[in-house]
């Protein structure tokens, strides 16, 4: 089996891979971040989301092979330092979560939203964008609010980030 | 109110572990030494098994063993039970055909559970499942219920030759065809209700573990309710006695019904895990999660209601064929019966009521309960009746129901309910405001301007919670009894576990219960721990469905502290000194009356540990007290939910505009975690009316088996939502409280379906209405645009 | 589910020519796509082994093939069902007409075949494309046999 190397979360890891292996089993089984997780197998639910090399890629249908030597940014990794990235607090906050299988997609999915489309996010924008990803609990309208509030403060962190 | 007391909007405890992706669910968890489940599924609606040849399977790399019904049956393994006895008209009982956990002999819908392979990885499974041969000799697919009760059709099970599993009724029907006979209008309708799938977003799965050093069984599954498990595998299906079983429900990734009940899957897990000596571990993927968890909903019915001349209601005729699937699944039998008929008089004060139920056997997945289950399909019978009769009399639908409320309480209706508290004009007034109806029309012109169709649709629901007395749901036919248990443990320093039989999976326990606990006890809430989810913590609990947790298991939560008070109270008059009468608790403070001489919670618990100051041999050291709580009634959640939308007749979208909800859940502990509970209900409930729909052509494939045929409504098809709450609080527990879980999945279908209908100008079009079907109803007939 | 489909393709041979090679297993075999194995077991019937994808649904379907309604050399109808594992079944026909042709004969069929289990549940929205594509397949293999035996 091949042995692959890419880096997760700022650290390197590597492991072995079958050529089916998808990404989100080698997150999953080999390397033990569970927060990934799989909904729905066609990519329809989002559940799976992580970031590689900085852009939203549903890991349920990426193959891990292919991510030979790319980083790759998964819920796990978002927290910094104890401190919870303002996307995960926003969520907390505005009570966009239920029972949370959802979650770890959306709060990627969310901060790839702004990173696209600002920090300024009106209703419309993001219940289009959340297109991608399906939720069963909330009926959608606190995960909305989370992610108005949350990229807002993603705003208000960068600036600081900004003037530090 | 404190800040985290009863009725604060408290952020919730275990979000933490949730958004850093810190959640333990089944398919998180691996244990050592743990091999692979995957399952042989019929391809066939209906089948004879010939013949399995697991012979290439067992040649195949890593493939540990290969089982199948006859395995089962070897072992004496039972078969699943459906655990709620319906008797038919005649007094029969229902004609339940055996379930067993894989096939015996016959397959009898797409995604029979054939056989299963066991392996080293999940991909050598799989490889494994590919090469096991079975021979089939197909038999007629039954897949919808004319198909199955057409004269002369296969019997699916020899059981019920005609696959009439049983022809119920409810009511008085004398006295209902005598109020027909003198009504001066009768309004009549025929309505679908269409079959859904509940989709949990966590798909399901189960580990089965076995220690052969001590012969024990460990599942770990996801379930709303491990204790009913672990007494249907023990008692019924004989994989161990309890005491050698325990069942984990860890974190649960929402259930809305379809985790209740106990599946072949796990328990085949868990029997081979002691077959192959190793974890066995499965995990559903999105396509089987479509095919074997059980469906909801899925009704034909006849309505019809008497009006007299004054346009009061006289009475209800019902009759519904309810598809139950290919097997009776755990609760299957009650829902269309009484959890579905005892609902049919609403919010309505209507003389005599009258509803048959045919259940039906089809080869399809089995059908059981899922958000609401029973309720939704009686409240979009009686809401389109209501909604229709009123236009028919040329009466605003409103005022129409306001003159038939129920106003008086306890209200005893003739289908076995009797309503002990409410006020449904306040709340549908109440939502009116909110909804800023008066000027509906002024928006309606105003969407006539750009060419669309504007709709105002109303729901005055209501429901029956709780589910709960046992006695009285026992005659009714339920095999247990739906109390609920709790055990409170205060550790010497104050800090508290409490031990529940409810199951969370999305409802946010760990916070409101905690909420209870503080504010009870009156101390921190971060001082409080709530434990569920095990068999061997909990020692027994009902679980979570039918929006019991508040009424009932907070309210086993509430007795149970309410002995630890008590028992505390007894220890400080040993503490202080006094009478035991004389001592007060309140605020955190065990008080002798009229004195400050006071300790508090903490200092008190620790003296009851110490067991210096009192005698242990008239006191009992400790403070731990548990509690059994069965209520006297059901509650009574009701409310209006009203929609409007806007129909494009060029292509048949329909968009939300607005949606207002104002509910009665009685009192509240956590207004935001209730209010989160309703969004995700109407999300549900306009998903069934828009939307959502499980097809199974004529050959009975399920082709609506992915997210690429079945349409889950997203962000993009819902508003934001305004939620409204007003208050009569239960008198059948002793906070008040009514539930809220599946109010909205309830209320939300007919406010869709009385808008469009509104909007269309006529009521020709059926659940879902997708784009295709309200393009097609707006060509029928002319719509109110070109009527007008 | 259900699924039909129809076509001609006109092929560079006598009627007599085509007709040989509909009859002959070997031709069969090498035409059909995925066809692993296809062996007599009396003069009008098969059995055959072939494996086949379909969108995410790849499986090895195993099967009987018969030739039916047999009508020397204007036509007859093909039928056959195979069990594909895990991914489900696949059963159906062809019927098969032969006429004349200024360039050859033409061949007509008009299949109509019934699949169901995984390839029903994901492979639905892609079988008629993957049914077409495979019968474009055939038909290219057997013109070149039948051109080869001409």
């Amino acid at each position: 089996m091949p042995t692959l190397s890419m880096t997760v979360n700022g650290k390197p890891v590597s492991g072995e891979a079958e050529g089916r292996t998808l990404l989100v089993q080698f997150l999953r089984e080999t390397l033990r971040l569970t927060g990934t997780h799989v909904g729905c197998d066609t990519s329809q639910c989002g559940a799976c989301l992580v970031h590689i090399d900085g852009k939203a890629v549903k890991s349920c249908t990426t193959l891990a092979l292919a991510c030979a030597g790319a980083s790759i940014t998964t819920i796990e990794g978002l927290a910094r330092d104890g401190k919870l990235h303002p996307m995960q607090e926003a969520f907390r906050e505005n009570h966009g979560l239920q029972c949370g299988f959802c979650t770890p997609g959306m709060i990627m999915s969310a901060i790839d939203m702004v990173n696209r489309k600002g920090t300024d996010l009106d209703e419309q924008t993001i219940r289009h964008e959340l297109e991608g990803n399906i939720c069963r609990c909330t009926g959608y309208h606190n995960i909305v609010k989370s992610i108005a509030a949350g990229a807002a403060a993603m705003g208000k962190e960068g600036l600081r980030q900004a003037a530090e | 109110m404190s800040a985290t007391g009863i009725g604060a909007r408290v952020v919730r405890k275990e979000d933490h572990r949730f958004i850093t992706g810190k959640g333990r669910y089944v398919d998180d968890i691996n244990r050592p030494g743990q091999s692979h489940a995957y399952f042989v599924r019929s391809p066939h609606a209906h089948a004879t098994i010939k013949s399995v040849d697991a012979s290439e399977a067992l040649k195949k790399p890593g493939v540990l063993a290969v089982f199948t019904g006859a395995d089962i049956a070897a072992d004496k393994i039972g078969g699943l039970i459906c655990g709620w006895m319906i008797h038919s008209k005649d007094g029969s009982p229902m004609k339940a055909g055996a379930h067993p956990a894989l096939a015996q002999g016959k397959a009898r819908y797409v995604g029979d559970h054939v056989a299963v392979v066991i392996a080293e990885t999940l991909a050598q499974a799989r490889d494994g499942a590919e090469a096991v041969v079975v021979d089939y000799e197909e038999l007629p697919p039954l897949p919808d219920m004319t198909l199955a009760t057409a004269k002369g059709a296969a019997a699916i099970h020899a059981e019920a030759p005609d696959n009439i599993v049983y022809n119920w009724h409810l009511g008085d029907k004398a006295a209902t065809d005598a109020a027909f006979a003198k009504a001066k209008h009768v309004t009549k309708l025929d309505i679908v209700n269409n079959r859904l799938v509940p989709n949990a977003m966590e798909p399901r799965a189960a580990i089965g573990e076995y220690d052969d050093g001590d012969g024990v069984f460990t599942l770990y599954t996801t379930s709303q309710n491990p204790h009913v498990a672990r007494l249907v595998l023990s008692a019924f299906i004989g994989i161990a006695p309890e005491n050698k079983l325990r069942v984990i429900a860890p974190d649960v990734g929402g259930g809305f019904g379809s985790k209740i009940f106990i599946y072949a899957e796990e328990t085949i897990c868990v029997w081979a895990a002691k077959k192959v000596g190793r974890p066995v571990k499965w995990t559903a993927d999105r396509t089987e999660e479509f095919l074997a968890v059980a469906h909801g909903r899925d009704h034909l019915t006849h309505a019809e209601l008497a009006l007299d001349g004054d346009n009061r209601i006289l009475g209800m005729r019902v009759s519904t064929k309810a598809n139950l699937g290919a097997y009776l699944s755990t609760f299957a039998s009650s829902v269309p019966t009484y959890l579905y008929a005892p609902l049919l008089s609403g919010q309505y004060n209507i003389p005599s009521i009258y509803c048959e139920v045919d259940g039906v056997y089809t080869t399809t997945a089995p059908v059981d309960a899922y958000r609401g289950a029973g309720r939704p399909e009686a409240t979009y019978v009686v809401e389109r009746l209501i909604e229709v009769a009123a236009r028919e009399r040329r009466m605003d639908p409103t005022a129409f129901r306001e003159m038939n409320f129920v106003r008086q309480f306890p209200h005893q209706t003739p289908v076995i309910m009797m309503y002990d508290a409410g006020n449904y004009p306040l709340a549908l007034k109440t939502a009116m405001d909110m909804h800023d109806v008066k000027t509906f029309a002024q928006r309606r012109s105003e969407s006539e301007r750009r060419g669309k169709l504007r709709g105002l649709g109303y729901s005055a629901y209501i429901e029956a919670c709780g589910i709960a007395p046992s006695a009285a749901v026992g005659s009714l036919g339920a095999g247990v009894g739906l109390w609920e248990s709790a055990e409170v443990r205060v550790n010497p320093i104050g800090t508290v576990e409490v031990l529940t039989g409810s199951h969370a999976h999305g409802q946010g326990h760990e916070t409101t219960f905690a909420q209870v606990v503080a504010d009870r006890l009156g101390i921190p809430i971060e001082n409080v721990s709530i434990v569920h989810g095990d068999t061997d913590k909990v020692q027994m609990g009902m679980g979570t469905y039918g929006s019991r947790s508040g009424a009932v298991g907070i309210s086993a939560i509430v007795k149970a502290l309410d002995k630890v008070v008590a028992k505390g109270k007894k220890v400080a008059s040993h503490v202080l000194e006094a009478s035991e009468g004389d001592i007060e608790f309140k605020d955190g403070q065990f008080q002798v009356k009229g004195t400050d001489k006071k300790a508090g919670f903490g200092d008190i618990a620790l003296q009851a540990y110490i067991a210096h100051k009192f005698n242990g041999q008239e006191l009992e050291p400790g403070l731990k007290e548990g509690a059994f709580y069965d209520p006297t009634n059901f509650t009574f959640p009701a409310g209006v939910h009203i929609c409007e939308l806007e129909i494009d007749p060029s292509t048949g979208a329909t968009e939300i505009k607005k949606w207002t909800a104002v509910d009665d859940f009685g009192n509240v502990i956590n207004p935001m975690i209730v209010e989160g509970q309703v969004h995700g209900g109407i999300a549900q409930g306009v998903g069934q009316a828009l939307a959502e729909q499980a097809v199974y052509d004529k050959s009975g494939q399920l082709l609506t088996a992915s997210y690429m045929d079945y349409c889950m409504p997203r962000a993009d098809d819902l508003p934001s939502f305004e939620i409204g709450m007003i208050t009569t609080p239960a008198p059948s527990n002793p906070l008040g409280l009514k539930g809220c879980g599946e109010a909205g999945a309830i209320a939300a279908p007919p406010a869709v379906i009385n808008a469009i209908t509104d909007a269309l100008g006529h009521e020709d079009i059926a659940m879902p209405a997708t784009p295709q079907a309200v393009w097609r109803a707006c060509q029928k007939r002319p719509s109110r645009l070109a009527a007008e | 589910m259900a699924m039909t489909m129809s076509g001609e393709v006109v092929l560079p041979a006598d009627k007599a020519t085509v007709w040989a090679k509909l009859n002959d297993p070997e031709t069969l075999k090498n035409s059909i796509p995925g066809c692993q194995s296809l062996e007599k077991t009396s003069d009008t019937s098969f059995a055959a082994v072939a494996k086949i994808k379909i969108g995410p649904v790849s499986a090895t379907f195993r099967g009987k093939v018969n030739l039916e309604d047999l009508d020397p050399p204007n036509g007859y109808r093909i039928a056959g069902e195979g069990e594909g594992g895990v991914a489900g079944f696949a059963k159906g026909g062809a019927v098969v007409k032969l006429s004349d042709d200024p360039a050859g004969t033409k061949l007509a069929y008009d299949v109509e075949a019934q699949i169901g289990g995984k390839l029903a549940q994901l492979g639905a929205r892609l079988i008629n494309g993957v049914a077409k594509k495979l019968a474009d397949e055939f038909f290219a293999k057997f013109a070149e046999a039948v051109k080869a035996g001409a």
